[in-house]
């Protein structure tokens, strides 16, 4: 479980200062799969190092089971956009996704047996030996997905990670992402700047306010669990809610009060 | 084929232009190239090689080796700490501006004319374009990169084994290079002063007796062996940073 409490970040540089985030309150469950979605600068990658422990807010608590985050809780992964500067490109594939097994002890036998799994799990298997910089960019997000995977976390953090990747490519993506998290039952918290992404993968929305950024209004999504590109876009449920996260973010962008509404 | 002819052109043409163009020459300071490859032949023994050859080699290699590791070590350290930075890089800076050279006369009076003059010479002159050079490349590492060591719990020494310095290589490698042949030059100048063997030492050696074809080819020798190094260190520093020259060339690419 992960509790967002009265979250504040305020940037000092010099004499000015930015605040960033204003006060943010959410949660997500264990076993979750909560996507947040806001308009663009709305603090999102802001939220998502103060969540991973990388940055300290200002004021406001994390907790993650119960207990609180100061610095990068065991037991996180996190998947960032930037997958070719995530990666390290002096390692191949396997050892990429190794490194994190070994930092954490885990016997030789024991990585081994993760590293082919998660490999597999993402469809890059045979690409062992490859460095990540001889893939395309979709299939370095792969890798990146597999080290978060092979890594065995109870919470998966994922900061907008296809927004670098071409359309189809994404599509494949987000489908790989949210069979992982039915295989594996693990909390993710999905960053994006996409509405339609958000509503697609989602068991809930978090819609956030601009900046500086509180919670604008949440939704729980109420599609089948077996969901596909093709037909769960087109149905007239799916597009309610995204109509809805939609008119939600447009009156974020215009700094309008929630309104409250059914959807 | 033609990569080689490439190579080798301008250097043949060069000794060619010489070998022709000395051969008559009655100066006694400019002896026909002839002559002092007769002269090279007679004077490289194997007993000259080890006794003086050897001997410079491995003054090199001591003082380069540890130039190599105190100014990478001090460059890591540096480029991770800002309050040190902005302590010492003035001071750096000023010691950098330095000629080696002119400090032999001073550390002699300190490490006497030994092995250890020597070496400390060679390492005071090498040691600043691989600190620095580490201290760049140590604050250039990408900060996602370091983001995604953190998340994943790489902290510690296994934060600089497998992030700091491999993401650091390619810069301390440029710097490693230059090093080189500061540290030839070094190894030449330190046995000058006051030796009793070594490269330096047999080259003034030969020009003070007025033995003019043995002192060109010693200067020949010298050239060679800063080729061979340099040629060796293309091959390690290859093999070593190959994921950087791919990473580069795929950058390129797209």
């Amino acid at each position: 479980m992960l509790e967002v409490q009265g979250l504040r970040k305020v940037y000092r540089s010099g004499g000015r200062e930015t605040e960033a985030l204003r006060d943010l309150t959410f949660k997500v469950d264990s076993g979750d799969l909560v996507c947040l979605v806001g308009p663009s600068g709305c603090g999102k990658t802001t939220l998502l190092r103060c969540l991973g422990g990388l940055l300290e807010p200002t004021a406001g608590t994390v907790r993650i089971d119960g207990h609180e985050v100061a610095g990068p809780p065991p037991g996180l992964a996190m998947v960032f956009q930037e997958y070719g500067r995530s990666l390290f490109p002096w390692m191949s594939v396997r050892d990429n996704v190794e490194l994190p097994l070994k930092q954490k002890r885990l016997p030789r036998a024991r990585r081994s047996t993760l590293v082919a799994s998660a490999l597999e799990a993402v469809g890059l298997a045979g690409t062992e030996t490859a460095y990540p910089w001889q893939l395309s960019g979709g299939m370095q997000q792969r890798v990146a997905i597999a080290r978060a995977v092979a890594y065995e976390p109870a919470t998966l953090l994922m900061d907008e990670p296809f927004a670098a990747v071409d359309a189809q490519t994404r599509a494949d993506l987000e489908d790989l992402v949210r069979s992982l998290w039915q295989r594996l039952r693990v909390t993710v918290l999905f960053v994006t700047h996409d509405i339609d992404e958000a509503v697609y993968l989602g068991q809930r929305v978090v819609m956030l306010s601009s900046s500086p950024t509180v919670v604008q209004d949440e939704l729980t999504v109420d599609l089948p669990a077996e969901r596909d590109q093709l037909h769960t876009r087109a149905d007239s449920r799916f597009t309610a809610l995204r109509t809805h996260v939609y008119e939600q973010i447009q009156a974020a962008k215009r700094g309008r009060p929630t309104p409250e509404g059914a959807v | 084929m033609k990569r080689l002819a490439y190579v080798l052109g301008l250097p043949a043409l060069l000794f060619a232009g010489w070998f022709l163009l000395s051969d008559g020459s009655e100066n006694f300071y400019a002896p026909p190239l002839r002559q002092i490859l007769r002269a090279f032949a007679d004077t490289w023994t194997v007993e000259r090689l080890r006794t003086d050859v050897i001997p410079s080699l491995l003054r090199l290699a001591a003082g380069y080796t540890l130039a190599a590791a105190g100014g990478i070590a001090a460059g890591v350290a540096i480029g991770l700490n800002r309050r040190l930075r902005a302590a010492v890089e003035p001071v750096l800076e000023f010691f950098r501006a330095i000629p080696p050279p002119v400090l032999v006369p001073v550390i002699m009076l300190f490490a006497g004319i030994g092995n250890g003059m020597k070496i400390i010479v060679i390492v005071f002159g090498c040691v600043w374009p691989i600190l620095l050079n580490t201290v760049e490349g140590v604050r250039a590492v990408d900060g996602i990169q370091i983001d995604t060591a953190r998340a994943y719990g790489i902290d510690g020494p296994a934060r600089i084994r497998r992030l700091i310095l491999p993401a650091a290589s390619p810069q301390i490698a440029a710097g490693l290079r230059q090093a080189l042949s500061i540290a030839i030059i070094l190894m030449v100048i330190s046995e000058m002063f006051a030796s009793s063997n070594g490269l330096g030492f047999t080259i003034v050696q030969f020009q003070r007796s007025f033995a003019i074809p043995e002192m060109w080819s010693g200067i020949i020798l010298l050239g060679l062996l800063g080729f061979a190094l340099s040629v060796l260190f293309r091959l390690a520093e290859g093999r070593a940073l190959r994921w950087y020259d791919g990473l580069r060339a795929a950058q390129r690419r797209s």
